[in-house]
């Protein structure tokens, strides 16, 4: 817990919080003020929109700690601010509101636009409330009434007081005082024999599910068919080629465990799980269904990946290889497809660019427990990527430039 | 949703910030507006033990000029630019870019320096800064370095930043009078990060013509040289003369070969330069 004193609603306020309590829980939680909402808790829909220092922030993505000596005002505070009433007759007079969910937030930067753009028009509205998401009613009404108490300040029937001078940085950060550091706990040793095992997943590989993502990439191995389809057999050979990929003990059968850890700038995954081998010698096809959890994020991912070797010219083996996964969870909802599409798709030529290395020399280090984490950021630099795609084009047969 | 548990320092001073960003015991994450950190967080993406809270730290939220620069320190905000708290020195272009960022909620706690850091390659200082040929100042272990912004981001969120480096400004050239310039983001809804994105910069007086091609999901293309980009023509009508292939070289030399894709920047960019033109 952490020693925290601010204002809110104009009432001084001191209370322990702990660091990682976003502001609206501390408002909501802590205070019984239950007039902000909170919906998506990424920023997005702005349901959970505040003033802080007069201006408008979302509460749910900056946490109360950082509001020390800010002065906080939510909706229950705002009772009595001219802005706010005339904001709610028209809310009312023009149907701005359904089911309510975003109106406090809608309020809250629709008086944000009244003080701050008197003369924007009806498309300027329009941008402006474009950070907050509302199911129900078209924003229509919304747009309209906003309209409607812009002209009332137009026409000098809206009493407004002048603006505060404003800081300069983030809303409600003050300077730094100076405190008797505290002795920081470690708590990440802690937390990592605190995380919970791999869950045995029920059902391993999609088993029918839609796929979000799919990659086909096929590359020529300098080996006959036979070596090769001997090479897939040997999964304590093939695993290791997956950057970041490792075996958790020997395979059992049919049945394999693994690790996997990516790191992407702040994000670091570390998934563990499980798969099963299938072979089908006549036709040198086979399929590893596997499941797995994100130790971190509590992410899962189910993919099946199919190979079929194909005798090639010159008595080597062409290698068709199709991933579909499907990832759910936290990653999955994390902003755009772009990047795990993109990361997916470095992965899997990285898996094809060793398994063709592997096929032709010593296996790269295998079966250690903790792999090495796969950096995904780092092998974007640019004179390792250039090299990089040059290899890929070499396997998946694109023309060199 | 809720983070981790981590522990929260505000350090007063950047020696501060860099002493506890030092901590080889504890994963260390510098925390500045919180508006790309806030949502990993609370998804659990980041999982830090200890958050260094940036803003207390007066030095980062101030204005520095020069004759030909102007230093925006680093926890300066979207919307502190976008309201003009932060001299002109780029003929309205900072401010106008910073608008396109967001919702006013978001700016009014989002930093540059932050958005910096985070490497969003659809990130709009990210694009706009690479094309202005503006620098990013580094404090860290290894003292004081300027970084171009186009070097300073190395992959999808990944940057040239060591663990305890801070970000403390960003340099901004000055543009002379007539300098040109365009910013076009393209997104399905305001505010929004952008799918494609481009600028330019046509500054004859500095004998500066440069262009991005941004939101590539890596480092943002950078021609340094975009004279060949309209045919080699200076003024007011080199949207005129503009050259899509040149752009789709530059795409491809850089490895960005989906073909859909290379249209929409392309166009992205052409809008850019008609912007630059139209001022
Ligand atoms: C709903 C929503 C929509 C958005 N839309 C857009 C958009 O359209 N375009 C756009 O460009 N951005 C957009 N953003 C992101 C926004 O611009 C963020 O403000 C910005 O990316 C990060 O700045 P921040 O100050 O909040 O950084 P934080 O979230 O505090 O930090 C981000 C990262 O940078 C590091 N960091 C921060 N400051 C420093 C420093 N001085 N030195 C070293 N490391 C540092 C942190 O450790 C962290 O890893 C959006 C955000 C939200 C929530
Ligand atoms: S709950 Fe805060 S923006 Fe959605
Ligand atoms: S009124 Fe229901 S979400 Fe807006």
């Amino acid at each position: 817990m952490t020693p925290l004193r601010l204002t809110v609603n104009g009432e001084h306020i001191a209370e322990p919080v702990e660091p990682r309590t976003h502001l609206a829980d501390f408002l909501r939680d802590s205070l019984n003020l239950t007039a902000t909402h909170l919906r998506c808790e990424q920023g997005v829909c702005g349901a959970c929109t505040i003033l802080v220092d007069g201006e408008p922030v979302r509460s749910c993505i900056t946490y109360a700690v950082q509001y020390e000596n800010a002065e906080i005002m939510t909706l229950e505070g705002l009772e009595h601010d001219p802005v706010m009433a005339a904001l709610r007759r028209a809310f009312s007079a023009e149907h701005a509101l359904q089911c309510g969910y975003c109106t406090p937030g809608m309020l809250v930067t629709s008086r944000d636009i009244v003080l701050r753009l008197p003369d924007a028009d009806e498309a300027r509205v329009r941008v402006e409330l474009s950070g907050n998401l509302c199911r129900c009613t078209g924003y229509e009404g919304i747009v309209r009434a906003v309209g409607r108490v812009l002209a009332e300040r137009r026409a000098g029937t809206l009493a407004v007081s002048a603006p505060q001078p404003r800081r300069i940085g983030p809303i409600g950060s003050r300077r730094a005082v100076a405190t008797a550091s505290p002795v920081p706990s470690a708590p990440a040793a802690d937390r990592a024999a605190s995380g919970r095992p791999a869950e045995a997943e029920t059902e391993l590989g999609l088993g029918g599910r839609q796929p979000n993502f799919e990659i086909r990439r096929s590359f020529v191995a300098a080996r006959p068919p036979d070596e090769v389809w001997a090479f897939f057999g040997q999964i304590e050979r093939v695993v290791p080629c997956l950057p970041g990929a490792a075996l958790v003990g020997p395979a059992d059968g049919e049945r394999i465990q693994g690790r996997m850890t990516v790191k992407l700038g702040p994000i670091t995954t570390d998934f563990s799980g499980e798969a099963r081998l299938a072979r089908d010698e006549t036709q040198r096809r086979g399929t590893i269904s596997g499941a797995g959890r994100d130790r971190l994020s509590g992410s899962r991912a189910a993919a099946d990946v199919d190979y079929h070797l194909v005798p090639a010219e010159g008595g080597m083996t062409r290698v068709d290889i199709v991933v579909r996964a499907l990832l759910a969870g936290a990653l999955a909802q994390f902003g755009r497809s772009g990047i795990v599409d993109d990361l997916a798709t470095r992965l899997t030529d990285m898996f094809a660019q060793n398994l063709e290395r592997s096929l032709s020399g010593p296996t790269p280090e295998h079966g250690a427990a903790a792999p090495a984490p796969f950096k995904a950021g780092a092998m974007l630099r640019a004179v390792f990527a250039a090299r990089l795609r040059s290899v890929i084009n070499r396997i998946v047969g694109r023309p060199h430039e | 949703m809720k983070p981790v548990a981590f522990d929260y320092e505000r350090p007063q001073d950047i020696a501060g910030a860099l002493a506890l960003a030092g901590r080889a015991d504890v994963a260390v994450k510098f925390l500045a507006g919180g508006q790309s950190l806030g949502p990993m967080l609370n998804l659990r993406l980041a999982q830090p033990d200890l958050l260094v809270d940036l803003t207390g730290i007066a030095e980062l939220k101030q204005v520095g000029e020069t004759t030909d620069a102007l230093e925006i320190g680093a926890c300066i905000t979207h919307a502190d630019i976008e309201d003009g708290r932060v001299p002109d020195v780029t003929n309205g272009a900072l401010a106008a870019v910073a608008h396109g960022i967001a919702y006013r909620a978001v700016r009014n706690r989002g930093t540059i320096g932050g958005s910096l850091a985070h490497a969003d390659p659809a990130a709009d200082w990210v694009t706009f800064l690479a094309a202005i040929g503006a620098g990013v100042v580094i404090r860290g272990s290894g003292g004081r370095r300027v970084v171009p912004v186009e070097e300073f981001m190395t992959g999808v969120f990944e940057t040239v930043l060591a663990p305890n480096d801070l970000v403390t400004a960003i340099r901004i050239p000055r543009f002379s009078a007539d300098a040109r310039w365009g910013y076009y983001k393209a997104c399905r809804k305001t505010g929004e990060f952008a799918y494609a994105s481009a600028a330019v910069l046509h500054d004859p007086t500095r004998s500066v013509n440069r262009a991005v091609i941004g939101a590539v999901e890596a480092r943002p293309i950078v021609l340094a040289d975009a004279g060949e980009l309209f045919g080699r023509r200076t003024g007011a009508d080199i949207a005129a003369s503009f050259v899509p292939q040149v752009a789709m070289r530059a795409m491809d030399t850089a490895g960005f070969k989906n073909p859909i894709e290379q249209k929409v920047h392309a166009v992205a960019l052409r809008r850019a330069v008609e912007q630059a033109c139209a001022r």
